[in-house]
């Protein structure tokens, strides 16, 4: 299975090289926190890496699609971190580490990791790898729906009706 | 049955052959709001230096982050009085010893890199060392080849690596010169440097570099420790060994955070795995070219001070395959002893675990005795002394809303 996806991720024509998906006001790890408490708005947080085939698969696939971006600009504060940058945050707690431990702490071992947060910054789930349009849309549901308060993730998943 | 008993007695006396590990004392004790880093390029923050022990780290218990060190006779348990390194806000302090009971320390402050001359209870005048806003420094020493600084200074819109001769006079230290280690400006960040200065004035650094679009680890060794090699890639799958339509096509792997010491003489059962002969070199990195596992922990070694190196070793065992590697570091003595230490939480919390170079590979991964269990502990540095003792530090929190303490513990080894 890890041959087979490792011989995939070099098949996957490239457009970008793993940056964030462009045209979404994506916002620094520390930002993102102060806006999302201030604005009441759960966080989208997108870990990836300069280089990493599957973001950029993802961001070509997947963020392109507009009703996708509009959605989650409206609903979320939307952060990148790169797992891999010297770049510093300062978290609420008031100490200072760079977007690299950041991957650390939240086990971003392989990206692309889509976390979401609750506005205070308490983690609600991830989400790993390359995900469909579709895998967003139930996940926003999931998220802004409150679901998560009260089902786990695929409980949620198994009460959508299938898709043809 | 004699010979049964002499066979289980033999068997057993090898089976207890490792290191033997010591108490681990408190070197900063935890304080709620107070948070010690451990973070530094070539993670070199514990020195060794005649009999002394060193180390250097960061807290914000001023209300900025600020840089410190702390000393310790090795024949005494505990550390002595901490020196303030910095007056402004300070990260990544490193340390290396000079011999005689004196280090240098450098760190970033402010924008930029400086030295200074440490010794227990005091430090010398700090010197600063670049021109434009600057971080990220490693430091040298090699008593016939000198202290040399590597850092990384912004050039235009990305960091450039440069390098330092320093010259050090009682407490004093002077940048005798500095340059680039490529003339051409960068074309995406340089980052990380870590340096070694061999015994014939050669100078190897490695670094992690971004030019390719992924992030790799590049070297360059210089003759003179002024004129510096063009760079090359230390690990040895990257994408010109992709062939056919897929050359085309994906990004690379990600690399990140060399650590290099000297080494040797090293046991090597295949002489091709580390080109020679000449000075030994290791390093280690973290790796991701098995993506789904996140980063693993890879070795490299070279016997020709850093000309080439030879192929890349993974150093964590297979039970530490499917789990993230962090933080890894390497450290190496005179003896020929090489070992590997990071953190990783394959028993459900993170320890630190350690991985000794056998002359093939990398020995079966020991979770370190006090730097494991309960809790989390994670940041190793380690640093091996030329009488084959063992230092490591460490970030140690007992539960995850405890303050994190850095402790200290030692191993000699035992055959």
């Amino acid at each position: 299975m890890k041959r087979a996806l490792a011989l995939l991720i070099i098949l996957f024509p490239l457009l970008a090289w793993g940056d964030p998906p462009q045209d979404y006001p994506f916002v620094s790890y520390d930002q993102g926190l102060k806006t999302a408490q201030a604005s009441g708005k759960p966080i989208f947080l997108y870990f990836g890496r300069l280089g990493c085939a599957w973001c950029a698969h993802t961001n070509k696939e997947t963020f392109s699609n507009p009703a996708l971006r509009k959605l989650y600009i409206d609903h979320y504060v939307l952060v990148y971190v790169d797992a891999e940058s010297y770049k510093r945050v300062t978290l609420p707690s008031g100490e200072r580490i760079s977007e690299t431990e950041l991957g650390a702490r939240f086990k971003a071992f392989a990206t692309p990791l889509f976390v979401y947060l609750t506005p205070q910054g308490k983690e609600i789930f991830k989400a790993p790898g390359f995900k469909t349009v579709q895998d967003f849309l139930d996940f926003d549901r999931y998220v802004t729906g409150g679901n998560y308060k009260t089902q786990t993730l695929p409980d949620f998943l198994g009460t959508l009706p299938s898709k043809p | 049955m004699k010979w049964l008993a002499l066979m289980l007695f033999v068997w057993a006396v090898q089976a207890q052959a490792g290191w033997q590990f010591g108490a681990p004392v408190d070197v900063l004790e935890g304080k709620p709001g107070v948070f010690p880093h451990l973070d530094a390029a070539n993670r070199q923050g514990l020195a060794w230096s005649d009999a002394w022990v060193a180390l250097a780290w960061e807290d914000n218990r001023s209300g900025t982050s600020q840089c410190y060190a702390r000393f310790k006779a090795s024949a005494k348990s505990s550390f002595g009085q901490e020196v303030r390194l910095s007056a402004k806000p300070c990260i990544e302090p490193v340390i290396v010893g000079l011999g005689e009971g004196r280090f240098a320390a450098g760190w970033e402050e402010d924008g930029a890199v400086w030295v200074a001359a440490v010794q227990p209870g005091k430090a010398g005048a700090p010197r600063k060392l670049s021109q434009a806003e600057a971080g990220q420094i490693s430091l040298a020493y090699d008593p016939r080849g000198g202290l040399y600084a590597a850092w990384v200074e912004h050039s235009g819109d990305h960091l450039q690596l440069h390098i330092g001769k320093l010259e050090v006079a009682g407490d004093a230290i002077r940048l005798a010169r500095s340059a680039p280690v490529e003339t051409q400006a960068p074309t995406e960040d340089q980052a990380y440097p870590a340096l070694v200065v061999n015994a014939d004035g050669s100078v190897v650094v490695v670094w992690e570099d971004r030019r390719f679009k992924h992030t790799v680890m590049l070297v360059a060794h210089s003759r003179d420790g002024e004129h510096f090699s063009a760079p090359y890639r230390l690990i040895d799958v990257h994408r010109s060994l992709i062939t056919g339509p897929a050359a085309k096509l994906g990004a690379g792997m990600g690399a990140m955070r060399p650590t290099v010491s000297r080494c040797g003489p090293v046991s090597m059962a295949d002489p091709g795995d580390a080109a020679g002969p000449g000075p030994c070199v290791v390093t280690i990195w973290l790796d991701k070219r098995d993506f789904l596992s996140g980063y693993d922990v890879y070795a490299a070694f070279s016997a020709n001070g850093g000309r080439a190196f030879g192929r890349n070793f993974k150093v964590q065992d297979s039970f530490g395959d499917s789990i993230a590697q962090w933080h890894a570091a390497v450290a190496a003595n005179r003896q020929g002893r090489v070992v590997a230490v990071w953190d990783d939480d394959r028993d459900g919390s993170s320890d630190i675990w350690l991985a000794n170079w056998t002359g093939k590979s990398y020995s079966d991964n020991v979770a370190v005795p006090g730097a494991s269990g309960s809790g989390a502990q994670t940041d190793p540095m380690v640093f091996l002394d030329d009488g084959g003792r063992l230092h490591l530090i460490w970030l140690d929190q007992v539960d995850p809303d405890a303050p994190a303490r850095i402790r200290y513990l030692s191993a000699v080894w035992r055959d």
